[in-house]
């Protein structure tokens, strides 16, 4: 069987300029964020705390909580944007 | 401190309180009498939240003084549904959705109710101006402008 | 996870009908309590000190004299508090820095706006409290202030924080500033893309800050026994979280704290933080009594958030076509004396409802001697909203193109990209413009000193952590309960989402708001969020409470449970083949549920997302004397996709009050300072809100593009109708007068000098 397609993980600019030298995407495995989020902090250690506790994502633009259960589909993209406040 | 003893009728009941010189009306309704029904918005007589009648006269009960009550009677929220039904500019409130958060609402009842004894064929217009008085915040005063106007015609007709 | 629903076959019984809430009477008789309703037996009564100064250095404090007026129970000052570590905790925009929190409950060195807290009495009287209040000493040095945000930006404006280092920025600046943070965001190549543009325009605005203007002031009463239990009673937007501050400042454990949602007169945001609780709470421990605290308006004024007033430049340029090709925003926010504007929102909603492939914006938060802004509905939007609609409108008209045919040409739409980051999800914006475009009046004449103007608005919309607990009782009435406050009719929605899923009327349903030990979190309402995230946790309560009532039928007819569906609020037979059972009720299963396995409930918790964004579009009529420079709104059109309407009476009073609000900040609200820095219009009176007589009826254009990630469709309503007013209603009285404002508010004497300037040019 091929490899499935990966997922794109995308982040904001002044995020990936704090805390990934700059760099603004990834090529991850789909399955779950808590895989997606692990692989990321096993890249940038200590990044998966920050991204749970700062970020909210979009998958493919649909907004969600950061929860891990959250399903990845191949070749989806994951974009790391900031919480946002409420009124 | 000397307090000053007064008689007074509230929403037809004969009542007797102690209150200092300085008390508002509102002041002595809300911490002397425990009725809460009657609000506090701004203290001075800008919001309209804390509307009474005094003698069948629309007042803001934060400009009255308690002493000024005595021998006078007073009409709060708390008088306005009658025998255990509610009055009909509360059912029209409830009808038009007229409250979001209610803070407002005793006070715009009791300016409403006033309005309506005054001038029972109220255009949308004298509405608009006869509550301009009474803040609202959350509605835009649309629905409560609807609510009263549909009570008018109500209480017309019945 | 969130169950799809396509439901639009299906057809509802309960969502979209009109009941009436439950809440409801309690509220038009008088009887329902808010936040300063409650009293306990041996009560106190509490004041707060505030600084006479924009800016001082705190020397000392001397409460001697007011300790010794008898009836005086208790003085506290930022003393009293134990100290916060200096640190930025949770997600950047809504990051929260108990340093500063605690700070801004009870000052410490140094007072940074008039109205700030420097001390609190307990007393058993209103009176005595205000009478000590007066001899309370405090020895300030008084400083220099700045208020306005261009002036706190400049090189030389007096610091509030002497060590603040603008984050954000790299290399971090050497020196000292307000600006206490720096965000941008881009897409492409702006500076660019400009030049391939036929028209640009750039422009720079002002806006005010305006106060939320709640009508219910801050009030609270707390308890706090020598067991270290504590009780709360507080009109907030979500008890929860003042649950949570309250805890954190006085060093207590959230379990000892039990906070009771008082109904909440109002908050728009301004009631999702704290200022009275944990000085009530204080007071309470140093006292042994429980103490209460009532704002006056003039506190809620002086010390409670408005929201930013901020100065922005915005240039954009398009093709003759009408094509938007590059964009370009800065804007400057204040936050007050704390950092925490929402400049990151605005920043981010500037340019979302449009399809732009060269976007970067730029924000500074930046502090100043004045309160801390809260959060505002739909907070930074409306104000970043003014300056783009603005500009757009500027450009309709250079390149001769309908403003409405402007927007719907660049209209955002599922799949595109936005300047933040991902790509729009939903559709509905594009169906908001079009629903203008249709709208009879679009089309009207407008007679002399009369104009026409247009704008749109996008906010994000928020999902979350909620719980809900649902209850069947023994005779097969239903409860529900969440932690949820509701401002506006969100118990009725709760109740009819339920009676919807469960398949029962709605008056079988009753709907309540539990305390912080009887229901699961449920963080605040605000963010257009409740009857989204909150509703989708009374669904799945509802749907699992359907499946143990099955089971429950099950048992009773001795069947397998998958033999067993749920239908119009009855068990049923799935075929004939499980057996010909007369259908079960909630009643005839509640009947039995002792042999059944005992009391019928369920809880669901979930962390919503799925969520959709709310676009507005709005226009409005209206007319300027040119003797006075008043402006009166003639007509006001508000179009917003409301995915479905759950009630639709409670959908209508939030946008007509959200454009309520929009048209005060227009027209007439505004913080004004004398040269001290002291606000000179602290009350209803000067600063003015709009009343019914200043307002036509609004005519609301319900859009449905239902979300299919909640159960019904539900797309969060409550904000985004206050991000266009500001903007149409520049638009309109520039189409009037042929004069350009650029400044908010447009109140008569600005407005007069604009046109008496115009003239003389
Ligand atoms: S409280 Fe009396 S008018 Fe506002
Ligand atoms: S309903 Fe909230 S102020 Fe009127």
């Amino acid at each position: 069987m091929p490899p499935a397609q990966p997922a794109r993980v995308v982040l904001t600019t002044g995020f990936s300029q704090r805390h990934t030298g700059g760099v603004k995407e990834f090529s991850v495995e789909p399955g779950t964020l808590r895989g997606v989020i692990k692989a990321m902090d096993a890249r940038f250690p200590g990044l998966g705390d920050i991204l749970e506790e700062e970020t909210t994502v979009a998958i493919d633009g649909e907004i969600h909580e950061v929860v891990y259960s959250q399903p990845i589909r191949p070749g989806c993209e994951v974009f790391f944007l900031p919480k946002i406040e409420s009124g | 401190m000397a307090k000053h003893h007064v008689t007074t009728t509230i929403n037809g009941n004969p009542v007797e309180y102690l209150c200092e010189t300085r008390q508002t009306l509102l002041e002595v309704l809300r911490d002397e009498l425990d009725m809460t029904g009657t609000k506090e918005g701004c203290g001075t007589g800008d919001c309209g939240a804390c509307s009474v009648t005094l003698d069948g006269r629309l007042v803001c009960s934060c400009l009255v003084l308690g002493v000024e009550a005595a021998g006078k009677a007073v009409g709060t929220i708390e008088g306005m549904a009658e025998g255990g039904g509610l009055h009909v500019l509360q059912r029209k409130f409830l009808e038009h959705a007229a409250l979001q958060c209610g803070i407002c609402t005793p006070g715009f009842l009791v300016a409403a109710r006033s309005l309506l004894e005054a001038n029972p064929d109220p255009s949308e217009e004298e509405v608009r101006y006869w509550l301009a008085g009474n803040l609202c915040r959350c509605t835009g005063y649309q629905k409560i402008i609807e609510a009263v106007l549909d009570a008018a015609r109500e209480m017309r007709e019945a | 996870m969130l169950t799809r629903t396509k439901d639009e076959e299906k057809t509802l019984k309960v969502v979209g009908t009109r009941p009436v809430r439950p809440d409801g009477e309690p509220k038009v008789t008088g009887l329902a309590q808010y936040g300063a309703d409650f009293s306990l037996p041996g009560m106190l009564w509490a004041k707060i000190l505030r600084s006479p100064h924009a800016h001082a250095r705190i020397r000392a404090i001397d409460a001697s004299r007011a300790l010794a007026l008898p009836g005086v129970k208790a003085v506290i000052t930022g003393a009293d508090f134990m100290e916060q570590p200096f640190e930025y905790v949770g997600p950047e925009r809504v990051a929260v820095n108990y340093w500063h929190m605690t700070r801004n409950i009870m000052a410490r060195e140094k007072a940074l706006y008039e109205g700030h807290a420097v001390a609190a009495v307990a007393a058993v009287s209103p009176a005595v409290a205000a009478a000590a209040l007066k001899l309370i000493d405090v020895d300030y040095e008084v400083l220099p202030h700045v208020i306005d945000v261009d002036a706190a930006m400049a090189p030389d404006a007096p610091l509030l924080f002497e060590d603040m280092i603008t984050r954000g920025v790299e290399p971090a600046p050497t020196r000292p500033s307000n600006v206490s943070k720096q965000i941008d965001f881009r897409l492409g190549d702006a500076d660019a893309a400009f030049a391939a543009a036929d028209e640009v325009v750039e422009m720079s605005f002002k806006t005010a800050p305006v106060h939320q203007g709640y009508i219910e002031p801050h009030a609270c009463l707390a308890r706090i026994g020598a067991d270290g239990q504590g009780e709360l009673w507080s009109a907030s937007q979500g008890h929860f979280v003042v649950r949570a501050y309250t805890a954190k400042l006085l060093g207590m454990e959230i379990g000892n704290l039990l906070v009771h949602p008082a109904e909440i007169g109002g908050g728009f945001g301004g009631k999702t933080v704290i200022y009275v609780e944990p000085v009530a709470a204080m007071l309470s421990r140093k006292t042994g009594h429980p103490v209460k605290i009532m704002m006056s308006r003039e506190d809620v004024f002086r010390a409670t958030g408005p929201t930013s007033g901020a100065s922005m430049t915005v240039r954009i340029g398009v093709k003759k076509d009408g094509r938007i090709v590059a964009a370009r925003g800065v804007f400057r926010f204040q936050a007050g004396a704390f950092p925490g504007s929402p400049v990151m929102n605005a920043c981010m909603c500037a340019f979302a409802p449009y399809d732009i492939a060269n976007v970067h914006t730029t924000g500074y938060d930046v502090v100043c001697n004045r309160p801390k802004a809260a959060a505002y509905r739909a907070p930074g939007s409306p104000i970043s909203a003014f300056a783009v609609e603005s500009v757009l409108d500027v450009l309709a008209g250079k390149i001769g193109m309908d403003p409405l045919a402007l927007r719907l040409k660049n209209a955002a739409r599922t799949g595109t990209q936005t300047a933040y980051g991902p790509k729009h999800a939903h559709d509905g914006y594009a169906e908001t413009v079009e629903a203008l475009m249709k709208h009879p009046a679009y089309k009207l004449p407008l007679g002399r000193n009369q104009g026409r103007g247009v704008a749109s608005g996008y906010w994000f919309n928020g999902g979350g952590e909620s719980a809900a607990t649902v209850h069947i009782n023994e005779d097969g009435s239903v409860v529900i309960a969440t932690g949820s406050m509701d401002i506006g009719g969100s118990r009725a929605s709760m109740a009819m989402m339920a009676a919807e899923t469960l398949g029962v009327p709605y008056e079988k349903v009753r709907s309540t708001v539990a305390d912080t030990g009887s229901v699961g979190y449920n963080h605040v309402t605000g963010g257009s969020r409740v009857t989204y995230a909150t509703g989708i946790a009374v669904v799945e309560a509802c749907r699992k409470i359907i499946d143990d009532l099955r089971g429950r039928a099950a048992q009773i007819w001795d069947v397998n449970p998958s033999g067993v569906v749920w239908e119009d609020g009855h068990a049923r037979p799935a075929s004939a083949e499980v057996g010909d059972f007369a259908p079960l009720s909630l009643k005839a299963i509640a009947a039995k549920r002792a042999v059944t396995g005992g009391p019928i409930v369920a809880e669901a918790a979930v962390n919503a997302g799925g969520m959709a964004p709310g676009f507005a579009t709005q226009f409005c009529d209206v007319e300027v004397d040119p003797e006075t420079g008043a402006v009166k709104i003639l007509r006001f059109v508000a179009a917003q996709d409301v995915g479905r309407a759950i009630h639709p009476s409670y959908v209508e009073g939030q946008i007509q009050g959200a454009v309520a609000q929009g048209i005060g900040w227009a027209l007439n609200e505004e913080y004004i300072y004398d040269k001290n820095g002291r606000l000179s219009n602290a009350g209803f009176l000067d600063y003015r809100i709009p009343v019914a007589s200043d307002l036509p009826s609004f005519d609301v254009v319900m859009v449905a593009v239902p979300n299919p990630n909640h159960p019904f469709g539900v797309k969060g309503v409550g904000e985004v109708g206050i991000v266009p007013p500001m903007a149409a209603i520049a638009n309109a009285i520039q189409q009037a007068t042929g004069t350009r404002m650029t400044e908010l508010p447009m109140s008569p004497p600005r407005l007069l000098a604009a046109l008496d300037s115009a003239e003389g040019a």
